[in-house]
């Protein structure tokens, strides 16, 4: 696994995971921009688009799909040095309030018009403002645990959060913490 | 803690340059027509799931290579406007229109 900075200060990163060409950020949105792949994608996932979001029009969701895409990679394109990401990126579980270390995160589109947006980029947080892209997908269900495509993403930043754990990249104040929340 | 993460990111960088950043650019830059050649890669898409058609076949209704078609599926060509009318003949269909 290997990582490319993608904010010159240090504060955002992205995964390579093994075997791959080129980073989570970049295979995510490439996918979120293919019409064939969405196409394949919301054919063999219609049934949730219907019974979570009352769409069955497919190709309103492959639009749609493009549209947020194009809003939520230009938010990271246009980042600056100093903007804070944490209000970017958001706890993945709605209901956790304190910080964790190194963190399970999420960003999304707020305040989309018609609908939410199924959108989500996935990162661990190294502290405040400072996060690691481990990929994205596009959740149409409640819980990531319901769909093997969620599924796979959890275990994706389980797998980042691990490896940093193994290389001690935490201090004794993290791993204290570390220690409390097992 | 920050310190060391980011030590530790720093010595295992890729060693190849990601190529996001390059594109995403480039998709903000040709937005406005890179929506209109997506639209119609999902109506080809639409026609050819529809009509049961592969992409070699629907390469001989255009009158082109199925490497063309398969292009025009990424939704990334930028079309020219006899390209869009051979689709049309051979879809059947208005992919663009205009209004007087």
């Amino acid at each position: 696994m290997k990582f490319d900075k993608i904010l010159d200060n240090g504060s955002l990163w992205a995964v390579r995971y093994e075997g791959d060409d080129d980073n989570a950020l970049r295979k995510v949105f490439a996918q979120w921009n293919d019409p064939e792949w969405l196409w394949d994608f919301f054919t063999e996932n219609m049934a949730d688009l219907e019974s979570y979001f009352k769409i069955t029009d497919l190709n309103q969701a492959i639009y749609d799909t493009i549209d947020d895409s194009g809003e939520l990679e230009c938010l990271i394109l246009d980042i600056s040095p100093d903007a804070d990401l944490d209000l970017l990126f958001r706890p993945l579980e709605n209901s956790r309030t304190a910080e964790m270390t190194l963190g399970k995160e999420k960003a999304r589109l707020q305040n989309r018009p018609a609908h939410a947006s199924w959108l989500r980029l996935y990162a661990i947080k190294l502290e405040r403002g400072c996060y690691i892209i481990t990929g994205g997908a596009i959740k149409l269900t409640h819980t990531m645990r319901e769909r093997t495509h969620t599924l796979r993403e959890l275990s994706k930043m389980e797998q980042v959060r691990n490896l940093l754990l193994e290389n001690g990249v935490i201090d004794n104040d993290g791993f204290e913490d570390y220690l409390h929340e097992m | 803690m920050k310190e060391k993460a980011l030590k530790y990111l720093e010595e295992h960088q890729s060693e190849t340059p990601s190529k996001w950043r390059e594109e995403a650019q480039w998709r903000k830059e040709n937005r406005d027509w890179l929506r209109y050649s997506q639209r119609i890669a999902i109506l080809m898409l639409f026609y050819m799931k529809r009509e049961g058609l592969t992409q070699a076949a629907m390469a001989e209704r255009i009158g082109c290579t199925q490497q063309y078609v398969s292009k025009l599926l990424k939704g990334t060509e930028n079309l020219t406007i006899e390209t869009i009318a051979k689709i049309e003949r051979a879809t059947n269909q208005k992919l663009m229109a205009f209004d007087a």
